[in-house]
């Protein structure tokens, strides 16, 4: 259910990452990102999950926070595996029944695509929403962009919004909630009847939610009027970003290790090939 | 005592405005402000009461130029509102906290929300983050610093709301109606957090608000009607004018309600010394008892006491928690409800109350533990849809489920979704409206084009339309104004006498005394006591240590002033009742 989402709450506890400069964290997200889909290799896939199982300590949000993100991830998962299993032809026949086929390529594939979606959610939760509070991703945002500024783009204005986007998720999340309880009160059924019944269902949530956050947005204005908001200009910051030798220590280890993974990708099957050839 | 000279000043001078609407198409809309003047001294205490739709709010507005007025001139210490070298200057040193805790926080942590306005005029490190810090002290919160500002509870943001404003240092601090989503206990600590600072602070403090033993609080005290003033003076002068506030559909502050009462019946009459604060009004009042004699008092009305003779509904050992056991929002919950009684549920804001009413019609599963409705267990799904047409659930704030096109659809759509007959609908609708008070001639409307009385209506409406057995009710005044609170406690009771067994969930123990049969108080997801109210407030030990309605302290303070001793109130909490119930016990000779 909506209300039940833990992807993009901020999991606040302390940490090696938490600390860390949201700018440096940004930059390996995307590292990693790129590191994630250039991997095919089985090896190189077991280092980024050393990798991973290293960030998930070092981000001490606990297992049990990772296990919720890629929760509802998991469905869309399950099926990315099995249409990669089925729909890949190619390779030696593993299995054979009627008409279905499994051949060790799809099987491969399937592991390969699976694990990449999973990859994807954790290293996304590790590095931006479990230990980066939305402000910090924005205000980094802000700062890695601001030289976009000379060109006129509305840099700030699109930080705050961000900002305030993800300060209200929660709040629309448990409001979603509370009007989904209030409708299914006076009857509504949102688990049950076909796919079109259901999105028909959702109206009933969707339309008092809408108003709901518009008559908030009026209010928020207003209230930000009134704490003297008037953009980015001579604004001051109570944490300001600042690159530490740490920070600066925590992006050169993991870019290297990214290299080493691409690398190592690159190459290692050859290396195989070739010392098993020698041996 | 203040200067009097210009520059010490709020001024208003005849301002008028109304607010413009976007679709040039409408006629004008009527004036918010008109032509309204009054001055407010440095360092002073106002409240700003009135009807809803009175002004008030667009007053404060006006004064932090968040609008500007159409005509006449607003002068803030000597810096006029349309001067624009003084725009930032005024805007930054008043400081506006407004009624929905949630819809004034913009800082996803705390110290980042309390941040946004120091931050906003510039203010360096690291005086910003002196100024945070202390800010937070102040009111509390400065353990709650790195918190996501969306955990708090709804007095905790308001709390926040308040650290930010301190935060920017401000000269005039205005509370638009702040105080009035939260529970009593939070309300109490707001008020005390911010009278405290502006003493310290030295701030000009602006209370808008309808409760008007906030206003008794205050130095002075302003009535608007209609976009004017229309009442002015100290809270004893203004709660003098007892007619002229009644006249206006406001009401007096319960205390000073039980004084008038007293006062009637002893023929005397109260001076204005009298009305000063509690203390003169507590003596006021002995004085008056003293001189009833019984032929005053109007015979004891005898109160219809609940029939116990069907348990209608019936949750046993309940549980239920929302952390897989860790901790339960309601543990153990035993409770009977008997047919065509009002159960009020109270207790503190987080005390499982709402938890509890959400497993009345099996929307949420228990954990352990069982309630049977009608001889229906909720947890047995082919029931679920009978139980939720027979207990109708009204959520708090129940306005914003509306989601229709009209009225008159949005009413419709339970008896939709139970297949009622369509022939059916018409009736049921217009029965429905009867019941709340909602005009049919507005059946044809947009929900959204309602005021937020009417829209509450519709939405109950909405609920009573599937004609259920039980209706529970989450916090059903909540954010009304006296007499919108007083018209929809109306309405329950004659729901009730109409046969309809009525559960409510409530934090106001002064609500809850008046309107119930018998009162189940909860307390950390428990209940602590269920008893008729005369013996959960009645009694003057607090064995259970349950908050009492505002009415019965303050008799209390009477009767310990008059010497009284073991005062059991038989009275029934409205003001009235409980002055005619205290000169009853003591022109008997103080014998029951």
């Amino acid at each position: 259910m909506i209300g039940d989402m833990t992807l993009g709450r901020y999991c606040n506890t302390d940490s090696v990452l938490h600390r860390t400069d949201p700018r440096v964290k940004l930059i390996l997200y995307v590292i990693y990102l790129v590191a994630i889909f250039m991997v095919t290799d089985p090896i190189a896939l077991l280092m980024l999950l050393l990798i991973t199982i290293v960030l998930i300590f070092m981000s001490n949000t606990g297992l049990k926070m990772i296990w919720l993100t890629i929760k509802p991830v998991l469905p869309l998962a399950i099926f990315i595996v099995l249409i990669n299993l089925f729909t890949i032809r190619t390779g030696t026949k593993l299995f054979s029944w009627r008409f279905i086929t499994i051949t060790d390529e799809g099987a491969s594939r399937a592991i390969l695509m699976g694990a990449r979606l999973i990859f994807l959610i954790i290293i996304t939760s590790i590095f931006l929403t479990l230990t980066t509070t939305p402000l910090k991703i924005s205000d980094s945002l802000e700062s890695l962009f601001s030289w976009m500024k000379v060109l006129r783009v509305p840099v700030h204005e699109m930080a705050m919004m961000m900002s305030i986007a993800l300060r209200f998720i929660p709040t629309l999340s448990d409001e979603t909630r509370k009007i989904m309880n209030a409708q299914m009160s006076r009857g509504a059924d949102y688990d049950t009847g076909g796919f079109m019944k259901r999105i028909k269902g959702y109206v009933t949530v969707l339309v008092p939610l809408f108003v709901s956050s518009f008559n908030r947005a009026e209010d928020l204005a207003c209230a930000m009027d009134a704490r003297c908001y008037r953009g980015g200009v001579g604004r001051t910051k109570l944490n300001p970003l600042r690159i530490r030798k740490a920070d600066i220590a925590v992006g050169i280890v993991f870019t290297l290790l990214a290299a080493c993974l691409v690398l190592a990708d690159r190459f290692l099957g050859q290396i195989v090939v070739q010392l098993t050839s020698v041996l | 005592m203040p200067e009097t000279t210009d520059d010490r000043r709020i001024i208003v001078d005849k301002v008028t405005f109304s607010y413009k609407s976007d679709d040039e198409e409408k006629v004008p809309q009527k004036k918010a402000l008109d032509g309204i003047s009054l001055k407010i001294e440095k360092g002073s205490y106002t409240a700003i009461t009135g009807p809803n739709g009175s002004g008030k709010s667009t007053l404060a507005k006006l004064i932090d130029i968040l609008e500007m007025p159409d005509d006449g001139k607003i002068i803030v210490f000597g810096k006029d509102t349309k001067d624009d070298p003084s725009f930032w200057d005024i805007r930054s040193k008043c400081s506006i906290i407004f009624q929905n805790p949630d819809n004034q926080i913009v800082g996803t942590t705390v110290e980042e929300d309390v941040a946004f306005g120091p931050e906003n005029l510039g203010v360096p490190m690291p005086e910003l983050r002196e100024r945070v810090d202390k800010a937070l002290k102040d009111v509390g919160l400065y353990e709650y610093r790195t918190r996501p500002s969306s955990a708090l509870s709804g007095g905790q943001k308001q709390k926040l709301a308040i650290a930010g404003a301190l935060a920017m240092h401000p000269d005039v601090l205005i509370m638009d109606e702040s105080t009035a989503m939260l529970d009593p206990h939070s309300r109490a600590e707001v008020l005390d957090i911010v009278e405290a600072m502006r003493i310290r602070d030295k701030i000009t403090l602006i209370t808008i608000t309808h409760d008007m033993t906030e206003a008794a609080r205050c130095d002075k005290v302003m009535v608007i009607k209609k976009g004017r003033l229309v009442m002015e003076g100290t809270p004893a002068e203004v709660f003098s004018q007892k007619d002229a506030i009644l006249d206006m559909s406001l009401v007096l502050p319960v205390e000073y309600s039980f004084a008038y009462s007293l006062a009637e019946m002893s023929q005397g009459k109260l001076a204005l010394e009298d009305l000063k604060d509690r203390d003169s009004l507590k003596a006021a009042c002995v004085r008056e008892l003293k001189k009833i004699t019984k032929d005053r008092i109007p015979p004891a009305a005898s109160k219809e006491k609940p029939n116990k003779d069907e348990v209608i509904m019936s949750v046993k050992d309940l549980s239920y928690s929302y952390d897989e056991g860790k901790t339960f929002a309601i543990d153990s919950i035993d409770l009977d409800v008997y047919k065509g009684e009002i159960l009020v549920l109270a207790g503190r804001t987080g005390c499982g109350k709402t938890t509890l009413i959400t497993h009345l019609n099996g929307i949420l599963k228990p954990a352990k533990g069982q309630v049977i409705v009608s001889g229906l267990d909720t947890s047995d799904k082919k029931s679920v849809m009978k139980i939720r047409q027979k207990v109708g659930l009204v959520f708090q704030y129940p306005e914003y489920q509306l989601f229709d096109e009209t009225v008159y659809k949005d009413i419709c759509y339970g008896l939709k979704r139970w297949g009622v007959p369509e022939e059916e609908h018409e009736k049921r609708v217009y029965k429905a409206c009867e019941m709340t008070g909602f005009r049919t001639e507005s059946l044809g409307k947009s929900p959204f084009d309602l005021s937020g009385g009417q829209q509450r209506r519709a939405a109950i409406a909405g609920v009573l339309v599937m004609e259920p057995d039980i209706l529970v009710m989450d916090e059903p005044g909540a954010g009304l104004d006296p007499t919108g609170r007083k018209a929809m406690f109306d309405m329950i009771s004659n729901l009730r006498d109409s046969g309809v067994t009525v559960i409510i969930v409530s934090h106001n123990m002064d609500d809850s005394a008046i309107v119930a049969d018998r009162v189940c108080y909860m307390r950390d997801g428990k209940i602590v006591k269920v008893a008729e109210p005369s013996e959960i407030f009645g009694s003057q030990d607090n064995e259970y240590n349950i908050p009492r309605p505002y009415i019965t302290e303050f008799v209390h303070g009477v009767t310990d002033l008059a010497g009284i001793e073991d005062y059991r109130s038989q009275g029934d909490f409205t003001p009235e009742g409980e002055a005619e119930a205290l000169a009853r016990y003591y022109a008997g000779g103080g014998v029951r």
